[in-house]
């Protein structure tokens, strides 16, 4: 394989110069042949990681209900649930909208790690999810994510090689890129939308805009930018042709997050080298009128994430991936005056696959019967990355964290 | 156009910071200088601009007394943290009140410093703001203090409004103000130098990065240089003041001469080296010029000029958005935006107010690779083609795709539902491209509205080679339609390669 140069005077300097004006004559030729090009063998026991943010803080408490515990009926008035839970053990129950996980549970494919959350927790939804996102302590700052840190250590060496027949690093859903996935080096990243007909390279938005860039452009940064935003394409293109001749082995409900996690499925069927995807699902802050709403988010997050699995599983890939939740916080134990929450601490998380060992993993919270106070975590979410980067990625934890955590044994 | 990059030979040195003459100034050369010295070129901004002169325009957008508004929360927050903070060392406290404290405080510094960020991103939204704070930009690119190591917002605040007061300055006395600003004397250790243990930290960089380059003072300089910058110190957490206790009155050599320099001696000897007169030269074409290097006769003349001129700004700025060589027709649309650069366009061209949600904006502008204030390390972003690989080049096109998509409220977390009723309250809510506003130019035929839009967008170079396939893409404006493509046109054109450029 060809290294591209990573900068413009590299590009104007090198072959890479002579290799772009040969083909910026025969764009459209270089898009169409590269698009069918043979991707080279892919490792297909590749363990994958997919994470599922649940965005505006997910009430922990009434995820997984303390169903025997007077305190959480007292802080919870109106908000308390108590028909229709679905059993964990003798004092534990997942809201009854998580019909679908309960049954991953049962059959050991689901792992809740309990009251997950970091020392001195942060309130604010865009410092929580940085905190999260960077895997930093709650007064240090970072820019890189978890991930890119991870991309960083994994591929040493190989910086990004922008090159048409390479899989990204990492795939995300969603219209903004993932902070957890921002990286010293330069990786191939990829984002797609969790909608909308992929026509085959019809959509008229991306029509145009390779029309465009199949414009003779000026030498220099006009060629360099051109030539860099040609590649992205070309994985566009990919991407698109997998997902359209995709068949879905269950039927996924029409859910944004649903929708998002077909098109993931269909990724890792085609065995794409790529081994991280991020998906997003919003709507948990919830402040007001917290009992429909969140019955409506978690019905999507269950429903979802089962056809998900079950996908996955009828096409044998279910032994090569885990699907991890989080949240930036959980919400306040006592219920606030408008039917809802407000943001508190520690949550639980979920991680689902059919390697995971299944059960309930961590402490239990303790609850306290003063309303302004919050729940005091009792694992730290470092762990929980810690355990996925040295026991399913296989890297090591402690140079991408910067420390050691203790691990959570889901995997 | 001649886009051969000039050589003494083609271009003379002595021609190349004489002004422009009154004919060159017309649509394309009012469009490139509005570009590099703000970030858009509107028609409206156009003929304005060429009712007046590069040189005047610089004169006004440069006038003394530019003040970023600084939020009431901000200004209780500096008059009464100075009295938190002594309280939280306090005796008789134990560890736990202690930490509680601190992270009170640590909490309040974060949620000021994003607002301060959002403030600036409105201000510098407004087009009269636009050249100057472009400009500070380019400052704080040179004297890099970084949020991550220095998280007082008041101090941040404060450095950046003094080197918005600096642009009326000579270099020299900037650099001097610069040394006694507290966000600097902390970031580069100044406050730690002392005359027994030496801290050069400081001393290297106003050498290295500040004024003269490496290569242009010795490592004995430096050690020397560093024992005239003691005693400089910060009281009740953000004011300087200066401890002659401290300071170390003996003698020292830098460059060759010897005295009992104090700091502001050290900063004036170091105007007296000749790389001083080049090296912000250099930098100032890096920013706004060219990324290329541009033959030394030139930078060398615009030196001795500007040293004639006691290295005063307000003469460089003019002298050089004004001159000749500016206006090279091989330095104009190849300059990559940076990520503010685009943004800040976007909403200019297509008259948009920043979007009022600190995730959109501050986060969007980290994954482009500019941070607000977070720049990489003390030597800043490198500019130009370093904003480009497949990240940052994703990261613009879903932000052109975010300036006209809907806005979906329900799905907004309760902050941002806060802040976008503030931000309609402030008359600031028109932050995405409605299909209203598109309908509007739908009376023209394709080939207008392609050049139409090329000419509205994109620099002069690139123009000739997208009508054509614009014009294919929008196809007939009367059919059914026609508004989606034109969308798609518009959409594509701000994510082409040429609108990445100015």
């Amino acid at each position: 394989m060809q290294n591209l140069p990573l900068t413009r005077r590299e590009f104007v300097r090198g072959a890479g110069g002579l290799g772009f004006l040969a083909f910026s004559g025969v764009a459209p030729a270089f898009l169409a042949r590269s698009a069918m090009a043979q991707t080279p063998a892919p490792e297909r026991d590749r363990s994958i990681l997919v994470i599922v943010q649940l965005a505006g803080g997910n009430d922990g408490l009434n995820t997984v209900v303390p169903f025997t515990d007077d305190r959480y009926y007292n802080l919870r008035p109106t908000l308390g649930l108590k028909n229709n839970l679905l059993e964990l053990n003798d004092d534990l129950a997942l809201h009854p909208a998580c019909q679908s996980l309960h049954e991953l549970y049962g059959e050991g494919k689901l792992s809740i790690v309990q009251n997950v959350g970091y020392p001195n927790p942060n309130r604010s939804h865009f410092r929580s999810t940085e905190i999260w996102e960077t895997a930093s302590d709650s007064d240090t700052f970072q820019r890189e994510g978890w991930l890119g840190r991870y991309f960083d250590n994994d591929c040493a060496g190989s910086p990004e090689t922008e090159s048409a027949d390479t899989d990204p690093a990492a795939i995300h859903v969603g219209d903004m890129i993932p902070q957890s996935y921002l990286s010293q080096e330069s990786h191939s990243l990829f984002g797609m939308k969790p909608y909308g007909k992929f026509d085959r390279g019809q959509d008229p938005a991306d029509l145009a805009y390779e029309k465009l860039l199949q414009a003779d452009h000026i030498e220099g940064n006009a060629s360099y930018l051109q030539h860099t935003m040609m590649n992205t394409l070309v994985t566009e293109r990919r991407v698109e042709k997998i997902i359209s001749k995709y068949k879905p082995q269950t039927t996924y409900p029409g859910t944004k997050l649903a929708q998002s996690l077909k098109r993931v499925a269909a990724l890792i069927h085609a065995d794409m080298e790529t081994r991280v995807y991020f998906v997003s699902q919003g709507g948990y802050d919830t402040h007001a009128n917290q009992l429909n709403n969140h019955q409506r988010l978690l019905t999507e997050l269950s429903t979802s994430m089962s056809a998900f699995q079950k996908d996955l599983t009828a096409h044998s890939k279910d032994d090569q991936v885990i699907t991890m939740t989080f949240s930036e916080f959980g919400r306040r134990p006592a219920e606030n005056g408008s039917g809802g929450t407000d943001h508190g601490t520690a949550a639980p998380l979920f991680v689902m696959g059919s390697k995971v060992k299944g059960g309930l993993l961590g402490q239990t919270p303790e609850l306290v019967t003063d309303a302004t106070k919050d729940l005091k975590y009792s694992t730290d979410f470092r762990g929980v990355y810690s355990s996925v980067l040295d026991k399913w990625l296989e890297a090591d934890s402690s140079k991408i964290l910067g420390d050691k955590y203790e691990h959570v044994p889901f995997v | 156009m001649n886009t051969v990059s000039p050589t003494p030979d083609t271009f003379a040195v002595k021609d190349a910071w004489k002004t422009l003459p009154r004919g060159f100034w017309d649509i394309g050369t009012a469009q490139h200088f509005l570009r590099r010295v703000g970030f858009s070129a509107t028609p409206e901004a156009v003929t304005s601009a060429l009712r007046s002169s590069p040189g005047a325009y610089i004169e006004t957008a440069f006038k003394e007394g530019a003040v970023l508004p600084r939020s009431e929360e901000l200004k209780t927050f500096t008059d009464e943290a100075p009295a938190r903070y002594l309280n939280m060392y306090k005796k008789g406290k134990d560890a736990e009140t202690k930490r509680e404290l601190r992270r009170e405080l640590q909490r309040e510094e974060n949620e000021l410093f994003r607002s301060f960020a959002m403030d600036w991103f409105y201000y510098v939204r407004e087009s009269e703001n636009s050249a100057r704070e472009k400009f500070v930009m380019f400052l704080q690119d040179i004297f890099v203090v970084e949020q991550q190591k220095i998280k007082d917002p008041p101090l941040l605040y404060a450095m950046q409004q003094m080197l918005r007061d600096g642009t009326t300055l000579s270099y020299p006395e900037l650099c001097k103000r610069v040394s006694r600003e507290p966000a600097m004397v902390r970031y580069l250790d100044l406050d730690k130098n002392t005359a027994n243990k030496p801290n050069e930290n400081f001393a290297r960089e106003l050498f290295e990065l500040f004024t003269l380059g490496e290569g242009n003072y010795t490592e004995d300089d430096i050690k020397e240089a560093s024992r005239a910058f003691t005693g400089y110190r910060v009281m009740r957490r953000y004011k300087y003041y200066q401890s002659e206790k401290l300071q170390d009155e003996t003698e020292k050599t830098v460059f060759g001469e010897t005295g009992k320099w104090d700091g502001d001696d050290v900063i004036d000897l170091t105007f007296k080296q000749p790389a001083a007169r080049t090296f912000l030269i250099r930098e100032l074409i890096k920013f706004y010029l060219t990324e290329e290097a541009v033959d030394e006769a030139y930078i060398e003349a615009l030196g001795e000029q500007w040293a004639d001129n006691q290295f005063s700004l307000p003469y460089l700025m003019k002298t050089f958005f004004e001159s000749r060589l500016f206006f090279h027709p091989a330095y104009r649309g190849n300059m990559v935006k940076s990520p503010v650069h685009f943004y800040i366009g976007l909403c200019q061209d297509l008259r948009l107010d920043v979007a009022p949600f600190q995730t959109r904006v501050l986060r969007g502008m980290s994954t482009m690779g500019q941070a607000f204030y977070n720049p990489p390390n003390v030597r800043g972003w490198l500019y130009g083609e370093y904003w480009i690989n497949s990240t940052t080049i994703s990261a613009r096109r879903q932000l052109v795709d975010y300036l006209f998509a809907n806005l979906n409220e329900k799905k907004l977390n309760g902050n941002e539902q806060r802040a976008l009723s503030a931000a309609r309250k402030a008359g600031r809510g028109n932050f995405l491209v409605t299909n209203e506003r598109l309908k509007q130019v739908l009376s023209l035929a394709s080939d207008d509205l392609a050049k139409h839009f090329t000419t509205y967008f994109i620099t002069a170079p690139s123009r000739p080679n997208y009508s054509k396939s614009l014009e294919e893409i929008i196809g007939d404006t009367s059919s059914e339609g026609s508004a989606k493509r034109v969308r798609f046109a518009i959409i594509a054109l701000l994510q082409s390669p040429a609108y990445n450029l100015s």
